[in-house]
């Protein structure tokens, strides 16, 4: 698997790699025949959706495998030396020293008892042999290379002192101590907001020039990935089915696999009117019980006898592109044709009557959080602002997204509404009437109308109970239909969630993520509410899946009219679903308006550098390059005048320190709470610019 | 910090008094009658009555509460007219109460058959004296009476119509003060004030024993925690490192066989293999009275080792379990992508945080060492707290009792405050918040 | 507190009444059970120790020739011989007997005051835990309160205020173990009450009483039942020891605590009457905590 026009060695050069896992049901092959390799400063990625092996890989590269995981099979060449076979001791040696890693949740990642200085300081002491006095000053430089405020005392702390964002930088600036050949990230953002991430993929980027490190990235995110590497390997269920440079795969992938996932996922400014989501049917097939030929040829839209029968090997189809298909070029050639009734499935175009009435109206909303006092007896009572002085409107069937980073309050202004938190003060009109109240006080018609589908598919079903009696359970609460046709419209339900009835006795914990969101689902809209509030409902899910339920969710959009607010951090997700769009920032709203407004000039500051800030998986899409400093201030104690002033780049004075900013209407319903004057928010210029070219499979309307 | 260590003093001493409410409540209102379980199944009313009367269980449960709580000399002073003392007359006797004059002369009055009150007199480093009595009040109705202390610290109201008359003594079995007055009051010193009172059993004051008795039972369970503690810890950490291997399932069923024998089962083995089939060791740990137990430490061995035996288990297993959670934590999968050593994982990273959980873990398990001690020393005859305790409950002695239990409280709650701080020193997540 | 347990029962029932498919459970999830329970050994053999106690409770008439409580005078304290196959006490009576109704009380005793611990317990823990604030507060400080008594303290006080009795021993284990079982309770609910779920409930509007007996107490009882069975350890364990010191059964019930504490003091001139009781109630403690720990063990292991 040499690389010709590369004479140099690779710094890491796998190949037919096969890794399984030994479990009650038998030796499970989690990883088979991958090969890759990665040159000297290159950062290579390897992208997938959960479980699809990539961990694994690297957890063999670095012999992590656990008590019951070993490789089966192929080598794993570091600097031209097996690893495989190799002693613990000469592993552990080369861990930490030449091969270091980093990974997914700093705070689990460090120490909570050691402070950050000795737990940096040991890789050099152990390595190195450095007496620990120096080890600790070569930390401090360390850290201020991966721009670590204030060092010196950053190693006395310990983590939990830290904010997210700083120890992702202490962990990576630890695995860079030995000046590694090798640096593998194991999804090291995902755990952190989008503005942080930003930051830190900036780190990566800079500390891969001035190290000259080989990068093995790991990450579920296509625009992470488009963002930090030049090289990409698609895995899908254990194994590479495609590998190339980032614009070959985006732009002109060849295998089915790589075409559906650029198909699943949202672009950055396009919206459910002008495009959509095709999601790739079917499952992940368990490694239990893999296909006997192509491993895709399940889902393939494409597959052939040949498919179902042989399996493809990895082959170079071009030069530096390798796919595992068959057919790749016919694929290619072919082109793509969306399932005829898929188009007309979700084009219908709703109407919303601007000038009704609101459905929801809240003004002024105000939900605080007292805290427990930190003295004996007495002291002022504190409290978290977690929403202060919102207000939003909803008409009858319209979809308002609502974005921001955590802690923004968007959660809370959602809880507020269906009443699981007690408003402080403001209005909330639902229908009429008056919902500024918890929903143990509220009439059972007023609750059946608001109805809620939930973030994580782990939690939103109750274990104990089968599928059938949870949908049911609402059916019979609100009485929507008659007793003895309950089981009947959980059917019928189940269908409309393409489930079927075969799901009735099924157990939670016999579904995937995807079907328990669905079955979430079908229970928010069992007693056909007004109003439907999505916390984050497909954030936990992969890709693939993630576009089947934003499908899901635009069809009872379109068939029962619900109205919608979706919370989402996700700005391409929100940007595709919603009509209108509020951002928020620290419990106040900084702009809303109609979704496209929102993307285009004239901004706020803060939605700018959101944008700008928003990983895109189109290698052609260029973004302004705005980072925020700073942490997000506590809503405890909130900056005075605009929140946002503490971090804001385009501050104009001391006035944004002193006053509230005043809402700026940029008319058709666009408001931005800013003291920069319209005039000058307008002439900005757009975050995101897209190259012109041909996409692949994308169909615009 | 100190903050946080006063405002858990605080409620440890909100705790107590609740506790002693408690304790106070159950046991004085434990159905049957105290004053009939003393005297027998063969006294008369009146005897009871009379009983009662001097245990001065016809107040109101209130202020019992609180002369047990914190005396009632403060109280009864004003009764008897002068202020009252303790004093040990005699080189052989009991610390009593006397009322002192201001010349520093002790008094007491007690009342001889055929002669009426006597008043006992004694001057601190002399002998007492009896002299006659002439103190004689006339109270509203025109009756000659007295407020004066007897000779088994209560004060009483004497009547100089029946002080004259032969009336029995109330008990025959018991020291019985002259049954002769016609209010009693018994004088307290208070819990508080390091006077538990009297013991119905024993008719001996309960402190001195009690803290004999305390001291004996420290010493058993100190030498059983010094032996536990090292082994179980080793055990626990030696299983914990390497979940599901050989080593962690001996170590994991001994130590789950060894906490689930009870101590009286585990004793009695130790007792016929060492002390019956082998004859090695004493099969009792009797005392001569009042000797401190490591002078002879023959005795204590299996004592103690039963008492290991039971709680060994118990923290080798709670060890094992914290250990295995740390092990499977991410900061030591970082510590192994370091390149770091086994043991250098292990000591560094692994052994410090899984500490955390059992040291805490261990010192609640403070109240099943108690219970552990009580059944202990109850095998072998050891004459520590436990056996006191037990013994007290099986008699109904309340004041015992109360006093007994209130010290084995503070001594569970005191060891769960030190515990928690003991935590948060070790734990920096909690130190600097 | 039954009673709510009651009205909890009969709703359930009622539930079943409407959809018999509803609450049906797939197959494969008893088999699942069994194949943990058998792929333990520990689990097997602490089962057969405690499946040969139940055996012998049940057959207690049938393998004690004689009367537990008849008195022999001619034998007394007499070791293993073929008319009295484990001896004779001091009192002349039979060992075997003795020993075949004493398992015959404690596995009566045990369980029932476990299942009262537990359902006392679980009730405060609900409440406390999906409630929260100040009911929370005032039943946690309570239960803390108790908890701070050393154990064999609490045994003791109530015992010797309300006498032994085999329903006093009830009683107290009852007192004793509910607060534990309400910590346990708690910490679940806790955990469970921000789960969706739970908030999808309360966005039906459904009863704080339906959400915890439907919504949580289903998805808490595994490490309940874990729990209790390692409860019933303890109350065999406690009972054999207010019996050994003398707070049990009142004589002459044959109960293994009160025989080891009687036959103690012949330790000398029988000791075998001593062994045999020790041993009995030592297996049967032994075997529940092996079936009861090594179920833990596998049901976490593969989780």
């Amino acid at each position: 698997m040499q690389q010709s026009h590369k004479p140099q060695t690779p710094i890491l050069d796998v190949r037919d790699l096969a890794i399984s896992y030994e479990t009650r049901y038998g030796d499970v092959p989690a990883v088979r025949d991958v090969s890759f390799d990665i040159q000297r400063g290159e950062a290579h990625s390897i992208v997938g959706e959960s479980g699809c092996g990539k961990s694994t890989v690297a957890f063999g590269i670095v012999n992590f495998l656990g008590r019951n995981g070993r490789i089966v099979n192929g080598q794993i060449l570091f600097q031209g030396q097996d690893l495989v076979g190799r002693s613990p001791e000469e592993l552990r040696q080369v861990r930490g020293d030449r091969i270091a890693m980093v990974y997914q949740d700093p705070m689990q990642a460090l120490n909570p008892s050691m402070r950050i200085g000795d737990q940096m300081a040991e890789v050099l002491v152990v390595h190195r042999m450095m007496p620990r006095a120096r080890a600790l000053d070569y930390c401090v430089t360390m850290l201020k290379r991966v721009q670590m405020p204030d060092p010196e005392n950053v190693i006395r702390r310990y983590p939990h002192q830290l904010s997210g964002g700083q120890q992702q930088r202490v962990v990576i600036g630890m695995a860079l101590l030995n000046d590694p050949a090798l640096l593998i990230m194991d999804e090291p953002t995902t755990a952190l907001d989008v503005t942080v991430e930003a930051t830190v993929l900036d780190l990566i980027s800079t500390l891969q020039r001035e190290f000259d490190t080989a990068i093995m990235y790991i990450s579920h995110n296509l625009g992470v990935v488009a963002r930090v590497s030049s090289k990409v390997a698609v895995m899908y269920a254990g194994e590479i089915v495609e590998r190339a440079a980032v614009s070959d795969v985006y732009l002109s992938p060849y295998h089915p696999y790589t075409q559906g996932l650029m198909r699943c996922v949202p672009r950055l400014g396009q919206s459910k009117r002008e495009s959509f989501l095709y999601p790739i049917r079917g499952r992940v097939p368990s490694p239990k019980n893999l296909p006997p030929g192509c491993i895709f040829e399940p889902r393939c839209d494409y597959a052939r006898d040949l498919c179902r029968q042989r399996r493809p090997e990895l082959r170079p189809i071009k030069l530096g592109h390798w796919g595992r298909c068959h057919f790749a070029e016919e694929i290619v050639q072919m082109g793509w044709q969306p399932p005829e009734d898929f188009v007309a499935q979700y084009t219908a175009e709703r109407s919303v009557d601007a000038a009704a009435r609101p459905l929801l109206k809240v003004t002024h909303a105000q939900t605080f959080y007292p805290v427990a006092s930190q003295k004996l007896i007495g002291g002022k009572k504190q409290f978290v602002r977690a929403v202060d002085d919102v207000s939003i409107e909803v008409r009858k069937g319209e979809t308002l997204g609502i974005v921001g980073e955590s802690g923004c309050g968007k959660s809370t202004l959602v809880k507020t509404i269906v009443g699981m938190e007690k408003p402080t003060s403001g209005d909330f009109e639902f229908m009429g009437f008056d919902i500024a109240m918890p929903v143990s006080k509220r009439k059972l018609e007023l609750i059946q109308e608001l109805q809620m589908v939930f973030q994580n598919p782990d939690s939103t079903l109750n274990p104990s109970f089968s599928v059938g009696y949870q949908i049911g359970r609402p059916l019979r609460r609100f009485q929507t239909v008659p007793r003895g046709q309950v089981e009947g419209e959980v059917m019928r339900l189940l269908d409309m969630m393409k489930l079927g009835g075969r799901y009735y006795n099924r157990l939670p914990r016999q579904l995937s993520g995807g079907e328990k969101q669905r079955v979430g689902i079908a229970r928010a809209i069992a007693g056909r509410p007004e109003v439907v509030l999505c916390d984050e409902p497909v954030s936990a899910l992969d890709v693939s899946v993630q576009a089947a339920v934003l499908n899901l969710l635009l069809e009872i959009q379109k068939e029962i009219d619900t109205t919608m607010i979706f919370i989402a951090h996700d700005l391409s997700v929100v940007r595709f679903f919603c009509d209108n769009i509020a951002v928020m920032y620290l419990g106040q709203i900084a702009e809303i308006g109609p979704a496209e407004a929102i993307y285009a000039p004239p901004y706020h500051p803060y939605t700018e550098a959101l944008l700008s800030a928003v990983p895109i998986p189109d290698p052609r899409a260029e973004q302004k390059h705005i980072r925020l400093e700073g942490a997000v201030p506590s809503a405890l104690n909130p900056p005075s005048g605009c929140r946002f002033h503490t971090r804001c780049p385009r501050k104009i004075g001391k006035i944004c320190e002193t006053e509230t900013p005043p809402w700026r209407d940029a008319g058709n319903g666009h408001r931005i709470f800013c003291h920069i004057p319209l005039a000058e928010l307008r002439q900005m210029d757009p975050v995101v610019t897209v190259r012109p070219g041909n996409r692949l499979g994308r169909q615009h309307a | 910090m100190a903050k946080y260590i006063l405002r858990r003093l605080g409620f440890m001493a909100l705790t107590m008094l609740l506790v002693s409410i408690a304790i106070f409540t159950i046991s004085e209102l434990a159905p049957g009658d105290v004053a009939r379980h003393i005297l027998g199944q063969f006294a008369t009313p009146e005897q009871v009555e009379l009983m009662r009367n001097q245990m001065g269980l016809n107040q109101p449960v209130y202020v019992r509460y609180v002369d047990w709580l914190v005396g009632n000399d403060w109280r009864l002073n004003g009764l008897v007219g002068k202020p009252l003392k303790q004093y040990k007359a005699t080189t052989f006797g009991d610390l009593n109460w006397w009322a002192a004059e201001p010349d520093g002369t002790l008094k007491q009055w007690k009342v001889k058959k055929g002669v009426g009150l006597v008043e006992v007199r004694v001057t601190p480093g002399g002998e007492p004296e009896e002299i006659p009595f002439d103190g004689w009040q006339v109270d509203e109705n025109g009756e000659e009476v007295f407020w004066g202390v007897d000779t088994a610290s209560h004060v009483v109201l004497w009547r100089r119509s029946s002080t004259e008359q032969k009336v029995g003594p109330a008990s025959a079995g018991r020291a019985m003060t002259e049954a002769s007055g016609e209010r009693y009051y018994p004088i307290r010193k208070g819990l508080l004030r390091g006077d538990p009172g009297i013991s119905q059993r024993t008719n001996k004051p309960v402190a001195p024993t009690l803290a004999r008795r305390l001291r004996n039972s420290f010493t058993l369970a100190g030498i059983a925690f010094l032996i536990i503690m090292p082994l179980a810890l080793l055990f626990g950490i030696l299983a914990g490192l390497q979940e599901g291997s050989r080593m962690d399932r001996v170590i994991s069923v001994l130590s789950l066989i060894t906490t689930s024998v009870p101590e009286f089962a585990s004793g009695v083995f130790l007792i016929l293999v060492f002390a019956f089939w082998l004859k090695l060791l004493p099969g009792a740990a009797v005392y001569a009275s009042d000797i401190a137990p490591w002078k002879d430490p023959k005795l204590l061995i299996l004592p103690v080792l039963t008492l290991t035996l039971v709680e060994i288990g118990y923290v080798t297993r709670m060890t094992r379990a914290s250990m295995i959670e740390v092990m499977n934590a991410p900061y030591i999968r970082t510590a192994y992508l370091k390149g770091l050593p086994y043991w250098r994982i292990v000591f560094k990273h692994a052994v410090r945080n899984a500490l955390m959980a059992p040291i805490t873990v261990i010192m609640l398990h403070v109240n099943w060492l108690v219970g552990g001690i009580v059944v202990v020393e109850s095998v072998f005859g050891y004459p520590g707290l436990g056996l006191y305790l037990l013994d007290s409950a099986l008699f109904k002695d309340i004041n015992a009792i109360e006093a007994g239990a209130m010290v084995m409280v503070a001594l569970a709650v005191g060891t769960q405050l030190i515990a928690d701080i003991l935590y948060t020193f070790l734990n920096p997540r909690i130190r600097y918040t | 507190m039954t009673m709510d347990a009651q009205t909890a029962s009969d709703r359930k029932r009622n539930m079943r009444r409407l959809s018999p498919t509803e609450l049906k459970r797939p197959k494969e999830s008893l088999r699942d059970r069994m194949s943990i329970i058998l792929r333990s050994r520990v689990a097997i053999i602490g089962l057969v120790i405690v499946l040969f106690w139940v055996w012998v409770a049940i057959f207690a008439p049938v393998i004690s020739v004689h009367d537990p409580l008849a008195q022999d005078a001619t034998a007394i304290n007499q070791g293993p011989s073929a008319q009295y196959l484990l001896g004779t006490d001091a009192l002349g009576r039979d060992v075997l007997a003795r020993l075949a109704y004493g398992s015959r009380t404690i596995l009566m005793l045990a369980p029932l005051s476990v299942l009262a611990a537990v359902i006392v317990g679980t009730f405060l823990g609900l409440v406390g835990g999906y409630f929260g604030g100040l009911v929370d507060e005032i039943v946690m400080r309570i239960l803390d309160a108790i908890m701070a008594f050393p154990t064999i303290l609490l045994y003791l006080i109530i015992i010797a205020a309300i006498g032994p009795s085999a329903i006093n021993v009830v009683i107290a284990i009852t007192f004793v173990g509910a607060p534990g079982v309400a910590r346990l309770v708690r910490s679940l609910a806790l955990d469970i009450r921000v789960r969706d779920y739970i908030r999808a409930a309360e966005l039906r509007g459904e009863s704080p009483w339906y959400i915890m007996f439907f919504e949580i107490l289903p998805n808490a009882r595994g490490p309940l039942i874990i729990d209790s069975m390692l409860r019933v350890g303890y109350a065999i364990f406690a009972i054999g020891t207010l019996g050994f010191l003398g707070l049990g059964l009142p004589p002459p019930t044959p109960d293994w605590g009160g025989m080891i504490s009687a036959a103690r003091k012949y330790i000398w001139t029988n000791p075998l009457s001593v062994l045999w009781p020790a041993l009995a109630i030592s297996s049967l403690v032994v075997g529940l905590n092996l079936f009861a720990d090594g179920l833990r063990e596998e049901s976490t292991r593969y989780q």
